[in-house]
């Protein structure tokens, strides 16, 4: 250590670096590496052509950690590559950044093979990051210069040459001893490294340089942003034409001509919005049951208009019964039950009350006040039907909701604003409310 | 510190010696017993040849990975391979007493009888599943018919056995004479041999595993066949490699490091195979389409959702974790058991691809299956003993021999 070259201001700072030892034959400086290390020096290191067999163990090199560096992070990574999926498409109630749980075509917002290649890619991803960082790291890289470059010796260590080099960091280094080690170890020339520390910093001229070329990159992304941005009478700039105009529809909009093709629209019909194959059925629209959509036994559907011989007009055969059917579970959609009848009344009071009253009677306020408008000229109101008129009572249950369905003489269809489920609720509830009328009538005969 | 390098092989033992009769005639005997009680078993015919098909594509696709293990040896001019090379030609070899294994399927399907498995030989008689199909089977039919696909497994067998001929002759005449122009001569057929060996699996995984459902297509069906190949293959020369050294044969030639590499691909294949499966069901799922979809549902029902999540296990999760480490792979005895247990996997994988739809609507094995995979192994390791004969077990005249021997893993 006494031999260091002591510091001064005036001349350039040098630090002993260590010594270099030349070699002509990879086994000669398998064989040193390996009294070296034997002799107790730790801080050592090779320099070969080309990958030497056995240089590892003959320096002391224990196996890399790498891979179980690659091993966690590619684990972490697997982790947040599906924590990341999950909180941007299955979740938003975590405040104040909720995700983005959007129903896209009643797609499931979390499902796990969707998720796998998401997770896969980011897992290979960083796994290759953490191999090839950490590679730096472990090599601590990057390092612009090294000290060996400095000897003209050492270029031959990507020829012909072989080396082997002693830190002067080593405990055990000393510069007469160790020099004498290598020489008798086999090299063939030992030379002294010496890092100049004086060039260290960086070029003067670098600082403005970079102060240049920032300026100059930010220019075009701000002509770009000032262009798209502000308020012009020119023409905005277009820099992606093909993706600006496009050939493709918009709803309600005419068919677009074909870019290139005069004359030529992207549908012959000029439409845009293209009409229904026939016969498609929307998605859980296909109600095949008679009985339940429709009122009637399976089949039994007449032409509208239809007639017999005599001209009376041609019925279905209504449904006597609640339809039984049964849903995709099993389980039967329409259960005669108290809750039903609530939800009838209910219905009814919403729907049919306002003409056909809540007694059922047809005195419910709009029909009230549409015959006192009748009876001024004002208006041409028809009273609502009775319910208890003889002629519904003895409708059977299926007519009643064809009625509510379809409307019947001046009442309107209400197939488009009450259910399936609704309506035979309200048919429950009509035969209820008749049903305590007629008893009400037998109840009061006698005392009459 | 390093071995000392050897540029010989050890000179004795490079044959299988004594081992051989046993194996020839023992293995014979094997697969007779082996395959009359699992036909006893399965009672009628059309269930043995559904269990003899899953030993037969489970074979046949263990020595077509001996085919491109050896082709791609000589494509990229690998060294590290050289001394377990002759494994795996010999296993390409073994393509052709293939053949004969391949007769009890393709005679039924020839004579249109009924116990035929695949239910295009006979479109007045289609199954349940597939009424309301027969235009499309139809016109499918001028590739599905019997003549047409016994002409077509003829070539596969000519092309398998023609390139593992030539590869096995000229590495054995390189033996004898040490000639480096073999190796050259090897190395130029090695490309169009490449393409035939692609071309003609693709087509043999159409024929005798897809058309087993000939409604459903995917294109990436061959390279599932493939990825399972490519590592049954090496698992096989694993094994080998393992069971020969036991048995005192080639006991200095074949290293830990070759071990090691073996492992590496094996490692490797195994997530391929993870990858390409993954990739079959993630497009079929994604797209939703009833004419794809319906492949999967099969495999998911009658206790199959069971049986594809084993699959899962045993051909990916497991193997993937159990052969990650390093350490564990230059271990040849642990090795020797992955490779048992990943053969067992990719049996249960043409299990897998050929027994749901039609032969075994609930999930399980029998005995039957069991006793036709005995017996196929036993009649193919009768057929690499009289393969090998007396001839060397590694390719001791190659040029790169020298290379791979000295072989070390940084």
């Amino acid at each position: 250590m006494a031999h260091r070259p002591s510091p001064t201001r005036t001349e350039p700072q040098v630090k002993f670096v260590g010594y270099l030892a030349e070699f002509d034959d990879p086994h000669r400086l398998v064989a040193a590496c390996d009294q070296v290390r034997q002799a107790g020096y730790r801080q050592i290191d090779a320099h070969t052509p080309f990958p030497v067999h056995g240089i590892d163990p003959a320096l002391g090199i224990r196996r890399t950690r790498l891979p179980f560096i690659v091993l966690a992070v590619g684990l972490g990574a697997l982790a947040v590559g599906i924590l990341l999926q999950w909180y941007a498409n299955a979740t938003d109630d975590i405040r104040p950044f909720p995700g983005y749980k959007f129903l896209i075509s009643g797609k499931p917002t979390w499902s796990l093979p969707a998720n796998i290649p998401v997770a896969f890619e980011i897992t290979v991803l960083f796994s290759a990051f953490a191999t090839f960082f950490g590679m730096w790291g472990l090599n601590k890289l990057p390092q612009f210069s090294n000290p060996l470059f400095r000897i003209p010796r050492f270029k031959r260590a990507t020829s012909d040459r072989f080396f082997l080099m002693i830190s002067a960091d080593d405990p055990i280094f000393d510069a007469t001893q160790t020099r004498q080690q290598l020489e008798r170890f086999g090299a063939l020339n030992v030379e002294r490294v010496d890092h100049d520390q004086s060039d260290a910093e960086l070029p003067r001229f670098l600082k403005p340089l970079a102060w240049c070329l920032a300026s100059i990159a930010i220019l075009i992304p701000t002509a770009v942003y000032r262009s798209q941005a502000m308020t012009n009478e020119a023409p905005r700039l277009h820099f992606n034409p093909d993706m600006d105009w496009q050939d493709k529809s918009k709803p309600q909009t005419v068919s677009p001509a074909l870019a290139g093709a005069e004359g030529s629209t992207l549908f012959a019909d000029g439409r845009v919005m293209r009409p229904d194959v026939p016969g498609t059925v929307a998605l859980g629209e296909l109600r095949l049951s008679d009985p339940l959509f429709r009122g009637y036994e399976q089949g039994t559907a007449v032409e509208p208009g239809a007639t017999d011989e005599e001209g009376n007009p041609l019925e279905p055969e209504w449904v006597t019964a609640f339809p039984s059917d049964v849903d995709d579970a099993g389980d039967p959609v329409l259960e005669v039950n108290e809750a039903m009848m609530a939800r009838g009344q209910r219905q009814y009071g919403i729907y049919c009350a306002p003409c056909h009253g809540y007694a059922g009677y047809g005195d419910g306020l709009v029909s009230r006040r549409g015959l006192d408008l009748t009876v001024q000229g004002l208006a041409a109101w028809n009273q609502a039907k009775s319910l208890h008129d003889p002629m519904v009572v003895d409708q059977a249950v299926g007519k009643i909701f064809d009625t509510i369905s379809n409307g019947r003489n001046t009442m309107g269809p209400y197939r488009s604003q009450i259910t399936v489920e609704d309506r035979w609720a309200i048919v429950l509830y009509v035969k209820a409310l008749q049903a305590t009328q007629e008893r009400t009538a037998a109840a009061t005969a006698p005392a009459n | 510190m390093s071995t000392p390098a050897r540029n010989t092989p050890s000179s004795e033992r490079l044959t299988l010696g004594p081992l051989r009769a046993p194996l020839m005639f023992g293995g014979l005997g094997v697969g007779i017993v082996g395959l009359a009680s699992a036909y006893f078993l399965a009672g009628d015919l059309r269930s043995f040849l559904s269990a003899y098909l899953v030993a037969f594509c489970f074979i046949v696709t263990i020595s077509l990975g001996g085919l491109f293990w050896v082709t791609i040896m000589h494509l990229t001019r690998a060294g590290w391979g050289v001394c377990v090379r002759r494994l795996a030609e010999i296993l390409a070899m073994a393509t052709f007493p293939c053949l004969i294994l391949f007769l009890p399927i393709l005679l039924p399907v020839m004579t249109g009888s009924s116990a035929s498995i695949y239910d295009w030989v006979d479109l007045k008689n289609l199954p349940e599943r597939l009424q309301g199909f027969g235009d499309l089977l139809a016109h499918k039919e001028p590739f599905l018919n019997g003549p047409f696909f016994a002409i077509r497994a003829l070539v596969y067998f000519a092309v398998w056995g023609g390139c593992a001929a030539f590869f096995l002759r000229g590495s054995r005449s390189q033996d004898e004479s040490g000639d480096k122009s073999i190796s050259l001569r090897m190395q130029a057929f090695s490309a169009p041999a490449m393409l035939l060996f692609a071309a003609t699996l693709v087509f043999a995984s159409f024929d005798w595993g897809m058309s087993l459902e000939p409604i459903f297509f995917s294109t990436i069906y061959p390279v599932y066949w493939f990825a399972g190949a490519a590592m049954s293959s090496i698992c096989t020369m694993t094994l080998i490699s393992f069971l020969l050294q036991r048995s005192g044969r080639l006991t200095d030639d074949i290293t830990t490091e070759h071990y090691h590499d073996l492992g590496k691909l094996m490692f490797g294949f195994v997530f391929f195979w993870g990858y390409i499966a993954f990739s079959q069901y993630l497009l079929i799922w994604y797209a939703n389409l009833p004419e794809e979809t319906f492949w999967f549902e099969y495999r998911q029902q009658g206790g199959w959702a069971t049986g594809s999540i084993i699959l899962i296990v045993v051909h990916l999760a497991l193997p993937f974790l159990a052969i990650m480490p390093r350490t564990l792979r230059r271990n040849k005895a642990y090795m020797a058991m992955a490779a048992i247990f990943l053969l067992g996997a990719h049996w249960y994988d043409h299990f897998w691809l050929i027994m749901p739809t039609t032969f075994r609507p609930t999930f399980g094995v029998t005995p039957a299956d069991i006793l036709c995979l005995v017996g196929v192994i036993g009649f193919y390791a009768s057929a690499f003993a009289l393969i090998a004969g007396d001839r060397k077990l590694i390719p001791a005249g190659d040029p790169r021999l020298y290379e791979s021997l000295s072989y070390h893993n940084a």
